[in-house]
C-alpha cells in the first residue's frame, strides 16, 4: 500500500497530538526519553564467573522490579550486559557500553585487577561506575585517589577483619599456633596480614607455625593439608571464596585436620551450598559477606528475594546479589534525589554522581549506602556454622552481624595503620 | 618419617591425574603431531559427567562402594566423542601448528562453555563417597583409602599403556606412524583409523584421570585450563611425545609440589618452573625424547 502524502500528513499529525498527550501526563518532561540503559560487567567464565552471575541476579530482580513499578521517573530500565573478563578486554567493553550503546550507568566488576583498570576509565570517559566487588587494599589505596564518576565496594579485607575479631573474641587464651591458608594474591595476601594484625592488637600471643599460598583456581589440595597436619596449628584461617574452599574442608576432613583444628573460613559463605556436612565442621567461624540466606532477621525484602532466588535457580543466594541489587537501587534513589534538587528534570551525570555520595537505601542486606569518598557500606554476616538444620550444608548456629561502620577502615586511612589505632 | 611418606603420597595423588592427562596429550602428539590443548578439557568433562553418573546411580539405589566402577564407566563412555573431535582435528593435521593451537584453544573454550551450560557455573559435588572404603592410619596423618586406588589405578594404567605399545600390533603401529606417517602409511596402515584410536584412547585417559580424582574434590568450571598448564609443564621436563616422559614428568611435578609446600611454600608453583627452566636450558628435548635432526 502506497502511502500518499496526505495521508501521512494525517498520521504524523495524530502522532504528534498523541506525544502531546503523553507529554501532559503528571511524569514530569525530561531532555531524555526511552530506556534508562544501566551496563553490567558480569565475569561469566573461569573463578569469577559464579560470583559474577550471582551479581547478576540481583541485577535483574532490581530492575524487574523497578520496571514493575514504573521505571526510573517513569523511564524504563532496560540492561546491557557485557563479559567481565582480562582487565584490557574489560576495559574495551566499558568503552562499548558509553560510546556505543550510550549506557547511562555501568554496574559490575569483581575483580580488583579489572577494577584498578577501569576506575580511570571511567573518569576518563566520564561515566558512572558502581562496582560490586574488586577491593583489595591495592584496588582501593592505589587507584584514583579522589575519584569523582568511579563508586567502590567495600574493603575486600572487612570480612576477614571480622571473623578475626570474632576469631579473637571466641579463642582468647585457647590458641597459641595458627596457621593460614590463602590464594597467592592481594586478597589472600591482604586477609591473611589484616588477620595476624588483629591477633596481634587483642593480645592473642599466637605464633604463625605455616603460611600457605596456593594460587587462585587449585583444585587439590592434599599436600597442603599433610603440611597442615604437620604444622599441628590450633588454628587455621582461611580466606577462599569459590570452589576451592569446599574442596580443601573435603580434604581436610578426609585426613582428620578439621576434627582437631579450628577453623576460620572469612569467606566461604560465598559457595555455602557446596559445604555439606559430610566434610564441612561445625564450630567453624564462617563468613556470608553481605548477604546470609537463612536469617531470622532479614527484611521482607531480603526473605522475597531468597525466596525468588530458590524458586528460580533452586539454589539459596549469597552476597553479591546484594551488590548488585544494591548498585541499582542506589543509582535509582540518587537519580530521583538529584532531580529533584534540580526542579524536575533529568538530572545531569554530575548531579547523579553528587546525590550518590551519601546515599542510603534498603538492600538486601538492611540498609546500606555510599560514604563522601564513594566507598559502600554494608552489613556483614558471619557466625559458627552448625549441622543443625534441614538443608545438606552447613548453616550459622547464631547471627553475628557487623556493619562495615565498624569492620571498614576510614576514608584516607591504611588499613594496618587504622588497626593499629584501636583501642581493645 | 610417616609424616614425610604423607606428604609425598599427597604429591604422587595429584601426579596421578596429571600422568593421565599428560599421557593423552603425549600420545596425540606422537601419532599426530598435534599439541592438544583441549586435553584438559577432557579432564574436566570426565570430572563433570562422574559426577553426574555417581549422582544419578546412588540415587537409583546402587550400593555407594560400587561407585568406582560407575566413574570409571562415565569417563570410558565419553569415548564416543572421540572420532566426531577427531573428524574435525583431520583439517587441520598438515597445515601451521599456529592452526593446531587455534583450533584446539577453540575447543578448550567451547567446552568449558558447554559444562557450564550444562552444570552451571556454581561448583559441582559428588554425594559423600569420597571415605567410602574407609581410612588408613599412617602415624599421626590419616590417608583415605581412595587416595591409593587412585595411585595404583594411575600406575596400572601407566604399566597397562606399556603393555598396550610394546607388545601388541595395535602399539607396533601406533609406535611406527609416530616415528614414520609416511612410510607406515605406504606399507599399508590406514592412518585415519589409527588417527582416530589413538585420539579416542587420549580422550579416554583424560576423561577417566577427571573422573577418577574427582571424588576427593568438587568440579569447577575452570579446572580443565588449570590442569592443562601443569600437563605441559609435565611435557616439557619429560619430553614431548613420550610416554615414559609423561610418568616420570608427572612424578617430578607432583612431588616437587608437594615438597616445595612443606618446605618453602612461597615456592609452590615457582619450584616446579624452575625445573622446567633447567630441563629447556641443559635438555631442550626433554628428560625422554630422543633429540629430533
Amino acid at each position: 500500500m502506497r502511502i500518499t502524502r496526505r495521508q501521512f500528513l494525517k498520521v504524523s499529525g495524530a502522532a504528534a497530538a498523541a506525544g502531546a498527550t503523553v507529554r501532559l501526563s503528571p511524569i514530569p518532561a525530561f531532555a531524555q526519553s526511552g530506556p534508562v540503559k544501566i551496563g553490567v560487567l558480569a565475569a561469566k567464565a573461569g573463578v569469577t564467573a559464579p560470583v559474577g552471575e550471582s551479581g547478576l541476579r540481583g541485577t535483574q530482580w532490581a530492575v524487574e522490579r523497578i520496571n514493575a513499578g514504573g521505571g526510573i521517573l517513569g523511564r524504563k530500565v532496560e540492561l546491557v550486559v557485557e563479559e567481565e573478563s582480562n582487565p584490557k578486554d574489560t576495559v574495551e567493553r566499558f568503552r562499548k557500553l558509553v560510546l556505543q550503546q550510550k549506557v547511562d550507568v555501568v554496574t559490575g566488576v569483581v575483580s580488583t585487577g579489572v577494577g584498578l583498570a577501569i576506575g580511570p576509565a571511567a573518569e576518563e570517559e566520564k561515566r558512572l561506575l558502581l562496582m560490586w566487588d574488586g577491593t583489595t587494599q591495592k584496588g582501593v589505596e592505589e587507584t584514583i585517589p579522589k575519584p569523582r564518576y568511579a563508586f567502590r565496594s567495600v574493603d575486600n579485607e572487612a570480612e576477614a577483619v571480622m571473623a578475626s575479631i570474632l576469631a579473637a573474641r571466641r579463642f582468647k587464651g585457647r590458641i597459641k599456633t595458627v596457621a593460614g591458608i590463602n590464594n597467592d594474591y592481594s586478597y589472600g595476601r591482604d586477609n591473611w596480614a589484616a588477620f595476624l594484625a588483629i591477633m596481634k592488637k587483642y593480645g592473642m600471643n599466637v605464633t604463625p607455625v605455616v603460611e600457605l599460598w596456593p594460587k587462585l583456581g587449585e583444585t587439590n589440595f592434599t599436600s597442603h593439608v599433610a603440611t597442615l597436619q604437620q604444622a599441628k596449628p590450633d588454628l587455621v584461617f582461611c580466606s577462599f571464596w569459590s570452589g576451592d574452599a569446599p574442596i580443601l574442608l573435603k580434604q581436610a576432613h578426609a585426613a582428620g585436620l578439621t576434627a582437631s583444628t579450628k577453623l576460620v573460613m572469612t569467606t566461604a559463605g560465598g559457595v555455602h551450598e557446596q559445604l555439606k556436612k559430610a566434610f564441612s565442621p561445625e564450630g567453624m567461624i564462617l563468613g556470608y559477606n553481605s548477604l546470609y540466606f537463612d536469617d531470622p532477621k532479614a527484611s521482607p525484602l531480603s526473605k522475597e528475594f531468597t525466596r525468588w532466588h530458590q524458586e528460580k535457580f533452586r539454589e539459596w543466594p549469597n552476597y553479591e546479589s546484594d551488590h548488585g541489587y544494591f548498585t541499582v537501587v542506589a543509582y535509582k534513589a540518587a537519580v530521583e534525589k538529584a532531580a529533584k534538587a534540580a526542579g524536575g528534570t533529568w538530572p545531569t551525570v554530575e548531579q547523579v554522581a553528587g546525590a550518590l555520595a551519601g546515599i542510603e537505601v534498603e538492600s538486601l542486606s538492611g540498609r546500606r549506602g555510599y560514604r563522601a569518598d564513594h566507598i559502600m557500606e554494608a552489613t556483614y554476616f558471619q557466625g559458627i556454622s552448625t549441622h543443625r538444620n534441614k538443608h545438606d550444608f552447613v548453616t550459622l548456629e547464631s547471627v553475628e552481624t557487623m556493619s562495615t561502620k565498624q569492620i571498614q577502615k576510614p576514608s584516607g586511612m591504611g588499613l594496618y595503620d587504622w588497626i593499629s589505632s584501636w583501642t581493645v | 618419617m610417616t609424616q614425610a611418606l604423607n606428604l609425598v603420597l599427597g604429591g604422587v595423588f595429584h601426579a596421578a591425574a596429571l600422568f593421565l592427562v599428560a599421557a593423552g596429550l603425549q600420545l596425540v602428539f606422537g601419532v599426530q603431531k598435534i599439541l592438544n590443548l583441549a586435553c584438559g578439557s577432557f579432564y574436566a568433562l570426565g570430572a563433570y559427567t562422574g559426577i553426574a553418573a555417581v549422582n544419578a546411580a546412588l540415587a537409583a539405589g546402587v550400593p555407594a562402594p560400587l561407585f568406582l566402577p560407575v566413574l570409571v564407566a562415565s569417563g570410558l563412555a565419553l569415548g564416543v566423542l572421540g572420532p566426531p573431535l577427531e573428524r574435525l582435528l583431520r583439517t587441520i593435521y598438515d597445515r601451521d601448528e599456529a592452526f593446531q593451537l587455534l583450533l584446539t584453544f577453540a575447543l578448550v573454550l567451547m567446552l568449558e562453555d558447554v559444562i557450564r551450560f550444562v552444570w552451571g557455573a556454581a561448583p559441582y559435588q559428588m554425594a559423600g563417597v569420597y571415605l567410602t572404603y574407609g581410612q588408613v592410619r599412617l602415624g599421626t596423618a590419616t590417608v583415605p583409602v581412595y587416595n591409593f586406588i587412585v595411585i595404583a589405578a594411575g600406575l596400572a594404567i601407566a604399566a597397562g599403556m606399556g603393555l598396550l605399545l610394546t607388545r601388541s600390533r595395535f602399539g607396533g603401529i601406533v609406535r611406527a606412524a609416530a616415528e614414520n606417517r609416511g612410510m607406515a602409511q605406504a606399507l599399508g596402515v590406514d592412518m585415519g583409523r589409527i588417527s582416530t584410536r589413538v585420539f579416542t584412547l587420549g580422550l579416554v585417559l583424560g576423561t577417566v584421570g577427571g573422573a577418577l580424582v574427582i571424588p576427593a574434590g568438587a568440579a569447577v568450571n575452570e579446572m580443565g585450563i588449570e590442569l592443562i598448564v601443569e600437563a605441559f609443564a609435565v611435557v616439557v621436563i619429560g619430553g614431548l611425545g613420550s610416554m615414559r616422559g609423561a610418568f616420570v614428568g608427572a612424578l617430578v611435578v607432583g612431588v616437587l609440589k608437594a615438597v616445595a609446600i612443606a618446605v618453602y611454600p612461597e615456592a609452590e608453583m615457582l619450584a616446579v618452573y624452575l625445573i622446567v627452566i633447567a630441563v629447556l636450558l641443559f635438555r631442550p628435548t626433554g628428560l625422554f625424547a630422543r633429540a629430533t635432526a
